[in-house]
């Protein structure tokens, strides 16, 4: 189970990533991306989360995970195409020489926290 | 307030492995990184190919990943060669090496007097095929005795992996196994990897396996 490795990983990301003036404790919720490729299993990976988020300081930060499909492109025929896993197969010319355009990684693309010096807002405003 | 940002959650563990990979090549050491099931047969193609190797004249070494304990090391041991154990039950157990766990074994290794890598990762079909740890080539075994299913069921380790050796062909004869169909499970999921049907206990297709290695290197 590397869900929890990964969970980590998020919250060094956000970390990272909060501007000096916004405390971690601030963060009321974090998008990722994760590609269908990648062995993930999203409700583990929410588990995994919840589970480390009081000790990594941000408490209240809940994780909102947005599932990408695989989309790839034939090195032949340059067709591209979605990819139903786990069949890479050019539906063109038939032949296995796939490359992934997308479907693959993790990543952090959006983080949302109260104002540090006015009203909590949440994720009321921005969705 | 929103703080938009497209940022790969794994970069750290990437710039890690990118540090690896740096240090790999300025000694000129090829890095391969070995993955499979508990039990197809890692340690033992290991036995095989170094002896191999070495008596072509090419040094090798191992980081031997595993959970917990040190009996893999123990079987490599008698090589002589170094073998260098990288538990992960220190680091919470994980299912497979990080690139963090490669950089404190590299401590330990005279990288110089090194030509082959051997990076023996903790037996899973599906973590450690998520992380780069600095390899030049990842390489998976798929034993007959897994069935010809995985390929279907675990996509990505076989998407990532430039070899399938499918290994303990000796038992063919007495498994119901239809290898036409194992081998087309695993074109479907990439059909550029390259399938070498092996067998370390009888030496079968051994040979194809390292003019493959010795080749990439």
């Amino acid at each position: 189970m590397h869900e929890l490795y990964i969970a980590e990983c998020i919250v060094k990301s956000v970390n990272s990533s909060l501007p000096r003036n916004v405390a971690p404790t601030l963060v009321t919720q974090v998008r990722v991306q994760v590609g269908q490729l990648d062995a993930v299993v999203p409700d583990t990976l929410k588990f995994s989360f919840d589970a480390i988020k009081q000790s990594c300081g941000m408490p209240r930060a809940e994780l909102l995970i947005q599932e990408i499909a695989v989309r790839g492109r034939c090195l032949d025929c340059a067709h591209e195409f979605g990819i139903d896993l786990p069949v890479f197969i050019c539906p063109v010319c038939n032949r296995g020489h796939v490359e992934v355009l997308q479907g693959r990684g993790i990543t952090l693309t959006r983080i949302i926290a109260d104002d540090p010096e006015g009203e909590p807002n949440g994720n009321t405003s921005h969705s | 307030m929103e703080i938009p940002v497209i940022r790969d959650v794994l970069e750290e563990s990437n710039a890690l492995a990118k540090e690896n990979r740096a240090a790999f090549d300025r000694h000129g050491v090829f890095v391969v990184n070995i993955m499979s099931s508990p039990g197809s047969g890692k340690t033992t193609l290991l036995q095989k190919t170094i002896v191999i190797l070495a008596a072509r004249g090419i040094s090798c070494a191992v980081i031997e990943g595993d959970v917990t304990s040190t009996l893999d090391s123990e079987r490599l041991a008698p090589l002589g060669i170094p073998v260098i154990q990288a538990n992960t039950e220190p680091f919470g157990g994980d299912c497979h090496l990080g690139s963090h766990m490669v950089q404190a074994a590299l401590k330990y290794l005279d990288l110089p007097s090194i030509e082959i890598l051997f990076i023996e990762n903790i037996g899973n079909l599906v973590c450690p095929a998520e992380f780069y740890l600095g390899e030049n080539r990842k390489v998976m075994l798929l034993s007959l005795t897994e069935g010809e299913d995985k390929p279907t069921k675990y996509p990505l380790m076989f998407r990532e992996c430039q070899v399938c050796l499918l290994s303990k062909m000796d038992l063919a004869p007495h498994l119901d196994i239809d290898l036409d169909l194992m081998k087309s499970n695993i074109q479907k999921a990439n059909g550029m990897i390259r399938v070498f049907p092996i067998s370390a206990k009888t030496g079968e297709g051994l040979m194809a396996w390292l003019d493959w290695l010795v080749n990439e290197r």
